[in-house]
């Protein structure tokens, strides 16, 4: 099997492969850049509720008293701790489309879990930034395996996307006689996407 | 149907290679947002010379973003405007290109300027670009040339990647020797898609 032969197996195969993901990340792409969207508005379609509740004293005494709470209140996700004093626990625990902000009172274990859920438009849209990655603090990695199941899938995709661009360059420069056109094309929207990095 | 096969060969490749650039854009800053822990260690951001000036002249105009481009005009800067903040004696906004943020703050009272300057490397520029529009501070974004454009350059390239990937499977589907296992990398992609969001939901 000649390069050229490869190049086009990949092309094809890993194109297929990956077809429904790039669907859903081309149409959740869209939807976050037009929020004005109509069909696809999830913030004003979403039901909130809140419960309260009494954890056990075993879930205070807990090192982990967020871990504890979490099973306690039957609920997974990627968690992020917002305030941890001596009287006060509250933490945020988001899976795709479901946010649950929790609120425990350290000192009688009594509390309030805040719950948001978005209508289909918001859990693809979560899609798309679903990565447990906090900008302002890089350090912090996913907490729940299923996020990190993802964010694997959203690596594997980009480097699925790249073996794609550059399998397709070498079909082209196979036909570049044919299809010449192709130089014209490749270089002007290679200056296009420059444009964007270094001139803007 | 098979007729439109030599049209639609001619158009994935040509509309393929278009937006291939781009789409190295896109799936690099994955990566980067992905594991930006390791990529800032590979190249870390820079804090630059931070400069302070003078306005000629200022004045507070009609909305706080008129105010704010008069004094990036004045400034000879320009970039995108992310947000504003205000107080009683100062203004100051960010001002961001691809790679390179500008931070303004302003005395409302005496027209000193502070710019402090980071260069984030093309990498953090290409995560700039990827998250741009984006879904926040919609009434603001689109503010500098650059950011309108790039606005429908993500839009122009989204539809042509659902056109190629249309016309790519119309060009499999003529492909005799590439059928079964092209049924194969279908059917796996589908099925890990499945498995994928029930995991997620």
């Amino acid at each position: 099997m000649t390069l050229h032969d490869l190049s086009r197996k990949l092309h094809i195969h890993l194109g297929l492969l990956l077809l429904i993901f790039i669907w859903l990340f081309s149409l959740t792409g869209l939807i976050l850049n037009h929020g004005n969207w109509k069909f696809a508005s999830f913030w004003e379609e979403r039901e909130e509720s809140i419960i309260n509740f009494t954890v056990p004293d075993s879930v205070l005494k807990n090192p982990s008293p967020e871990a504890r709470a979490m099973k306690f209140l039957k609920i997974s996700g990627e968690v992020q701790l917002q305030q941890k004093t001596s009287e006060i626990l509250e933490f945020r625990v988001q899976s795709p489309g479901i946010v649950n902000d929790v609120h425990i009172d350290l000192a009688n274990g009594s509390g309030t879990k805040k719950v948001l859920k978005y209508n289909m438009w918001g859990k693809l849209r979560t899609l798309h930034t679903f990565n447990g990655m906090n900008k302002e603090n890089p350090s912090q990695s996913p907490n729940w395996v299923i996020t990190s199941i993802w964010r694997f899938a959203m690596d594997a995709i980009a480097i699925g996307l790249i073996i794609i661009c550059v399998s397709s360059w070498m079909m082209w420069y196979k036909v570049r006689k044919e299809y010449k056109m192709g130089y014209v094309i490749l270089i002007s929207s290679f200056i296009t996407a420059g444009y964007f990095i270094f001139w803007s | 149907m098979k007729k439109y096969y030599s049209i639609a060969r001619v158009l994935h490749l040509y509309f393929g290679l278009f937006i291939s650039p781009f789409i190295l854009i896109f799936s690099i800053s994955v990566l980067v947002i992905n594991h930006t822990e390791y990529f800032n260690k590979l190249r870390p951001k820079k804090e630059l010379e931070s400069l302070q000036t003078q306005l000629h002249a200022f004045q507070m105009l009609g909305t706080d973003l008129l105010t704010a481009k008069a004094i990036i005009q004045q400034l000879n800067i320009s970039g995108e405007i992310d947000w504003i903040s205000k107080t009683d004696s100062t203004i100051s906004f960010p001002v961001n290109k691809p790679g390179l943020n500008k931070r303004i703050s302003v005395n409302t009272r005496t027209g000193v300027v502070l710019i402090s300057q980071q260069d984030m490397g093309t990498l953090n520029g290409m995560t700039y670009l990827h998250t741009m529009p984006g879904e926040h501070n919609a009434k603001l974004r689109g503010n500098s040339f650059f950011m309108q454009a790039w606005r429908i350059a993500t839009d122009v390239v989204v539809y042509v990647v659902l056109f190629v990937s249309a016309t790519g499977i119309f060009m499999w589907y003529f492909l005799r020797p590439e059928k079964k296992l092209g049924m194969f990398s279908l059917g796996m992609g589908a099925l890990i898609f499945l498995v994928l969001m029930m995991l997620l939901f």
